[in-house]
């Protein structure tokens, strides 16, 4: 009679056959290449980011001042926050600084597409001209609009009283919650409505020419081309774009904090500014991270519909 | 003489080697004893230096920053260290501080404003013996400067100059005007800002944010203490709306009043940051500010045309007296650092008293003393506008006055909260009262945190 130990090796082989042979039928018959090909990928991820991230919501959930360990406070960042009063209002800032920076450069950058996609001379030269705030770096374009809204030495209020005597007195552009919001907004947009345009120029390219032909002969006129054929035509382009831009502009930094470091009075505080004051000036590095985890979730959604669509697009 | 030269002189001398042999035998042994020491001598080069990294403030006062930087390479050349120097500016240096503290990657040495050692207290190293041995050879501290740099008995950094604020006037205006210096800010300043104010040729009598900056924090600070108030009691516990509610009150309308009452400030002033005060003085746009001697160095430095026009005075008061924030510039060693002797050397080299009278000279006011022997200099008598600066350090208070210095005061300091709490009533519709209970809710928020 055999003994267990000499019947194990037997069927422990069997067995592996078995799932080798069940996970071939699955993943196919070059899985461990597979693995092999993938495994840099995934190492990767997991280093930078899945490990940051993971990283960055326990110390939200610390209490953790530079250079002391964090102490575990649970969600106490993130209730504290909910019910604090400069939090809430960057939240309110961060909405109204994103939605108005969007909607203003999509409509500045369709119009530009459509300018550009007309027969205009040196349409070469307008486009390049007009790229040009995209290209620039973001710091040195908030620190030349810090100086053209300078209420003494500043070109705007120069050229709107002195020059056009348009008004009797210069404005305080960044010095009243209004106009400081509508001064950074108007940066944002100028920076970014390019990046609008330029897309949308390029979908508008790739609509065929025969569908406005037909639309002409149809008697469509040119503004029913633009809704029955352009807008259809760009339509994919355009929501990647407005998500894409949402992001970019909830998490921009550079021009609120050069222009107006959230102030006067907290008007212009966004939240990518707060969570850098938390972070650098109250050293606070656990309720930094919750501040920026805070609107993960609305973010999240963005995202989501986001990758669908470029999915979608991929797919047809 | 080499012992086996000495030995083969001997043979030579006895007649048992021939001298032909005696030359050969010789000749290698010199030759090799040579290379043996140029192989040594090579292998002593290759040995690495000891390597120190340097983190030094780089202020506005660039020939002050070149002279400091000239007496660190001749001390790297001297002791034969490899020192790494980094700069660190106004605008970058607490996010340096954080990241490089939390990356467990600090520098050794770093030169720090008066609320580093506050701020990174966990990360530094006791240098209460070097600093108390400095101070000794220096006549003894300037009793803010003590203050500043001990944190529960130990000292966290070595003094080393004071950058305080003065009140620029324009003379010329001034003397136009037949006016004299304001002492108190109500009303003088805003009698003498009345009389000078212009709209039409926008000249302001008074420049002063109360936006987010440095400069609208240290005014908010001492206009607070000028009416009798504060943000802290004598134990350290807020007071900004409950024990002092009165006196801030009375300050912070004054300071909203500046603005929206008496309007002798540019309308443009809640959105300064910083450098606009010095940009509108230098511009010819201001009567009178609060600012650094880096503005007075800037325009000395260039030979502005304003320089000779302007007079340095004491910063004006309030009903409860003339109060200035002090500020203590120092060195900080990180408790990290394998190369304490080596920073407490380079820190007794740069405090040597013929350096760093170079460094004031190159400041040009803006280095002031720390210590009582450099407050009786011939420099400080050199220019008569020097005089308020050193005035102005001698009678300096700490942050947290009349409380302790603590890392919750540095943390208030650091959110900006009383610049905040005057934007809320001059831009966001608050009254004083309600802006004062506003942030004295946030402050007790720190308080509790940081007890906690």
């Amino acid at each position: 009679m055999a003994t267990p130990a000499a019947r194990l090796p037997a069927s422990a082989a069997l067995r592996r056959a078995g799932t080798r042979v069940g996970l071939e039928r699955v993943l196919g018959p070059d899985f461990r290449l597979g693995f092999l090909f993938v495994a840099p990928t995934v190492l990767l991820v997991l280093a930078l980011v899945a490990y940051p991230f993971g990283y960055a919501i326990y110390l939200s959930l610390t209490r953790k001042y530079v250079g002391v360990p964090p102490v575990f406070v649970g969600l106490d960042n993130y209730v504290k926050l909910t019910w604090d009063g400069f939090f809430q209002r960057a939240v309110v800032n961060s909405f109204i600084f994103t939605f108005g920076s969007v909607s203003v450069k999509l409509l500045l950058g369709m119009l530009m597409a459509l300018v550009l996609t007309s027969k205009i001379r040196f349409r070469s030269f307008w486009t390049g001209v007009l790229l040009i705030p995209w290209v620039a770096p973001t710091v040195v374009s908030a620190l030349n609009f810090l100086w053209i809204y300078d209420y003494s030495l500043g070109v705007l209020n120069y050229l709107l009283v002195r020059v056009f005597g348009l008004l009797p007195q210069g404005v305080g552009w960044l010095s009243e919650p209004g106009t400081a919001m509508a001064s950074v907004i108007a940066v944002n947009i100028w920076r970014g409505f390019p990046f609008f345009g330029i897309s949308l120029l390029a979908g508008m390219k790739a609509i065929p020419a025969e569908l406005y032909e037909a639309a002409a002969v149809d008697g469509a006129g040119p503004v029913q081309r633009f809704w029955r054929v352009t807008l259809p035509g760009v339509k994919n382009i355009l929501v990647i774009v407005v998500l894409l831009s949402t992001i970019w502009t909830f998490n921009d930094f550079q021009i609120v904090y050069i222009l107006t470091k959230g102030g006067p009075g907290g008007a212009t505080q966004v939240l990518p500014v707060l969570t850098y004051e938390i972070a650098f000036g109250a050293q606070r590095l656990g309720e930094a991270i919750a501040v920026a985890l805070y609107m993960l979730p609305p973010l999240a959604v963005v995202i989501i519909v986001l990758a669908r669509y470029m999915r979608r697009g991929q797919a047809k | 003489m080499d012992q086996r030269l000495r030995d083969l002189t001997e043979q030579l001398d006895a007649g048992l080697i021939a001298r032909r042999e005696f030359l050969r035998k010789a000749a290698v042994i010199t030759g090799g004893t040579a290379a043996g020491l140029h192989v040594l001598s090579k292998m002593a080069d290759a040995q690495p230096k000891t390597k120190l990294r340097v983190w030094l403030f780089k202020s506005f006062v660039t020939a002050g920053n070149d002279t400091l930087a000239k007496h660190i390479e001749a001390w790297a050349k001297e002791r034969k260290v490899d020192v790494e120097t980094d700069w660190a500016t106004f605008g970058d240096r607490e996010q340096k501080f954080v990241a490089a503290i939390e990356a467990g990657n600090p520098p050794d040495i770093a030169e720090m404003n008066i609320y580093g050692p506050m701020r990174y207290k966990a990360a530094l190293r006791d240098v209460s013996k070097i600093a108390t041995d400095i101070a000794s050879a220096k006549g003894g501290f300037l009793p803010f400067a003590e203050r500043a740099m001990k944190a529960e008995g130990k000292f966290l950094g070595v003094p080393r100059y004071s950058m305080t604020t003065v009140f620029f006037i324009r003379k010329d205006i001034m003397e136009a005007k037949g006016l004299k210096p304001p002492k108190v800010y109500d009303p003088d300043v805003v009698e003498f800002a009345r009389k000078t104010t212009d709209p039409a040729k926008d000249l302001w009598g008074f420049g002063q944010t109360l936006n987010r900056s440095d400069d609208g924090d240290g005014f908010m600070s001492n206009i607070l203490w000028d009416y009798g108030g504060g943000v802290w009691d004598k134990d350290g516990k807020p007071a900004l709306g409950t024990a002092f509610l009165k006196q801030n009150t009375a300050a912070l309308q004054f300071a909203v009043d500046t603005i929206k009452k008496y309007r002798i400030q540019p309308p443009g002033v809640m959105g300064w940051t910083d450098p606009s005060n010095n940009e509108a003085y230098m511009a010819g746009k201001l009567v009178t500010t609060n600012n650094g001697a880096s503005l007075y160095y800037a325009m000395v430095q260039k030979k502005h045309e304003l320089a000779p026009k302007t007079l340095l005075v004491l910063t004006p008061g309030g009903p409860a007296g003339s109060f200035v924030g002090s500020s203590c510039y120092n060195w900080a060693i990180f408790a990290k650092s394998k190369q304490t002797e080596l920073c407490e050397d380079l820190i007794r080299w740069v405090e040597d008293e013929s350096r760093f009278n170079e460094y004031v000279h190159a400041s040009i006011g803006q280095a002031g003393p720390v210590y009582r022997a450099r407050v009786d200099t011939p420099y400080w008598k050199s220019d008569p506008n020097f005089d308020a600066i050193v005035q102005n350090i001698l009678r300096s208070v700490n942050l947290g006055y009349p409380g302790p210095t603590t890392p919750a005061a540095a943390e208030v300091q650091g959110q900006k909260i009383l610049t905040d709490m005057a934007g809320r009533v001059v831009v966001g519709g608050l009254s004083p009262e309600q802006a004062l209970k506003e942030a004295h809710k946030r402050i007790e928020e720190i308080y509790k945190m940081r007890r906690a």
